[in-house]
């Protein structure tokens, strides 16, 4: 089943506070939350982060698409995935 | 959790211990002593199966579980005075097969895979540069798309078996600014123009095991040995020092007990002052540690086999092991120096050697800082 575009955002922030903030509050966890300029993702996380969403929503990352442009807010990559959908 | 092993796995032990003790166990001390690399010893290794236990049958190997692997090495760890030419199999088999029979394709497999199984090629990984060592991914060697080749340029640093390696499961970022998603994986032809064996580095331990400095000097690789996708080299890479971390600990595992053996005989009929030295509490509470250490460290160890079994991350788990494993590996070769005396610390005696290469383990396959990291990570924080 294709995701709605809020359930891109709901699926990275479970995903997201499961992997690397548990015991954090979800109100914590904002879509415009900086991921990596704030200190939660490293480059190795990054990659987990990638290959999740590779897996989830059924696109491909290119190494030039994973950088902090992309992957340094829920907001920028839910923007990403869907332009790979072509939505 | 249940360590006795299976009648499958007794019978590949036991087996391991026999193989070792007559083919890995060559004059070690002069072998130590000069850097040799014991050829005829990494053939026997060979035919006896040890480059093609955890290898799929379908791709030419034995296919055996994990779990029988890391009895297999436990065997050989307990059975063999050359522990370099284990730590020589254990860098050919986790850092340069398992990523081919994980990440390559089929044409892969079918070039590479044959001779790294029946021993007539070796294995190499270059990952670590002069500049980049636990910061791994961090990497200066770049590789440049040239048609249908990458150009690779830079230099690699404490690459296990280069001096006598075929293969090379080398790393290479296709652009620093992409950090670690421009690390990509290729499997080099150590015998391609371009590749250079520059300096060979002597170690305080593990010494049969050559070690070298290699530079790529606009080598071309083939696209079609590109290992994996552009930009995932770093999970290449962190699959292989899983499988590493958790499969080297087994020969420590072999180590420590032979040392337990060696030191509990020695307490029971060494005498000093009218009694044999383990009547004294502070001999015997060596003994105790040591054998605490061996028992804390053999769970930890099969834990990581299990896990691979059932298909499970086990990420956390191998960095657990290797920390502990190495920790303790090194505090019973200090020990079974110490309940040794003066004899511990000669050559002859052979335990200064283990001591020597246990040392090493809190270094390789990330050092013992690095494994806190990652179990930190693990835990959230």
């Amino acid at each position: 089943m294709t995701p709605t575009p809020d359930a891109i955002e709901y699926e990275l922030r479970r995903y997201l506070l499961a992997e690397f903030l548990p015991g954090e509050s979800p109100a914590n966890l904002r879509d415009d939350t900086p991921l990596r300029t704030g200190g939660i993702l490293d480059s190795v996380a990054t990659l987990k982060v990638v290959s999740f969403v590779e897996q989830s929503f059924g696109i491909e990352v290119e190494a030039h698409e994973a950088g902090v442009e992309h992957f340094d807010r829920i907001v920028d990559i839910a923007a990403l995935v869907r332009r790979k959908r072509g939505r | 959790m249940d360590l006795e092993f299976s009648d499958e796995q007794r019978g590949w032990h036991d087996a391991a211990v026999d193989f070792a003790r007559h083919h890995l166990c060559n004059d070690v001390i002069a072998a130590d002593r000069d850097e040799a690399f014991d050829r005829a010893a990494w053939k026997a290794a060979a035919e006896f199966g040890v480059l093609a236990m955890p290898v799929p049958k379908a791709m030419g190997g034995l296919g055996l579980p994990i779990t029988d692997v890391i009895a297999v090495m436990e065997g050989l760890g307990y059975g063999a005075k050359d522990q370099g030419l284990l730590f020589s199999i254990n860098a050919h088999l986790w850092t340069n097969t398992m990523p081919l029979v994980q990440w390559g394709t089929p044409d892969q497999r079918e070039r590479w895979l044959p001779g790294l199984l029946d021993g007539s090629k070796v294995g190499a990984n270059g990952a670590s540069e002069p500049d980049s060592g636990s910061d791994v991914f961090a990497m200066r060697t770049r590789a440049r798309r040239d048609g249908d080749h990458y150009v690779l340029d830079g230099t690699k640093m404490f690459v296990t078996n280069a001096p006598v390696a075929d293969v090379i499961v080398a790393y290479a970022t296709i652009d620093p600014k992409l950090g670690a998603m421009g690390v990509t994986g290729f499997i080099v032809d150590a015998h391609a123009k371009g590749v250079t064996i520059s300096k060979r580095i002597e170690k305080l331990g593990l010494r049969t095991s050559p070690m070298a400095e290699v530079v790529f000097d606009g080598v071309r690789v083939p696209v079609i040995d590109r290992l994996g996708r552009e930009g995932r080299g770093v999970g290449v890479f962190e699959s292989s020092m899983e499988w590493e971390r958790g499969c080297i600990l087994a020969n420590c595992l072999g180590v420590m007990r032979r040392q337990l053996e060696r030191c509990l005989d020695h307490a029971r009929q060494r005498r000093q002052f009218g009694q044999s030295i383990g009547k004294f509490q502070s001999v015997a509470n060596k003994l105790v540690d040591m054998r605490l250490r061996l028992d804390t460290c053999r769970p930890l160890v099969y834990r990581i086999g299990r896990l691979k079994e059932a298909g499970r991350d086990c990420t956390v788990e191998a960095a657990l092991a290797k920390l502990h494993v190495s920790d303790c590996y090194v505090k019973n070769g200090l020990d079974a120096i110490q309940v040794f005396g003066g004899y511990g610390y000669m050559k002859e005696y052979e335990l200064e050697r283990d001591l020597r290469d246990a040392v090493g383990s809190t270094l390789y396959s990330g050092t013992s800082e690095i494994q806190r990291n990652l179990v930190a990570r693990g835990l959230g924080l």
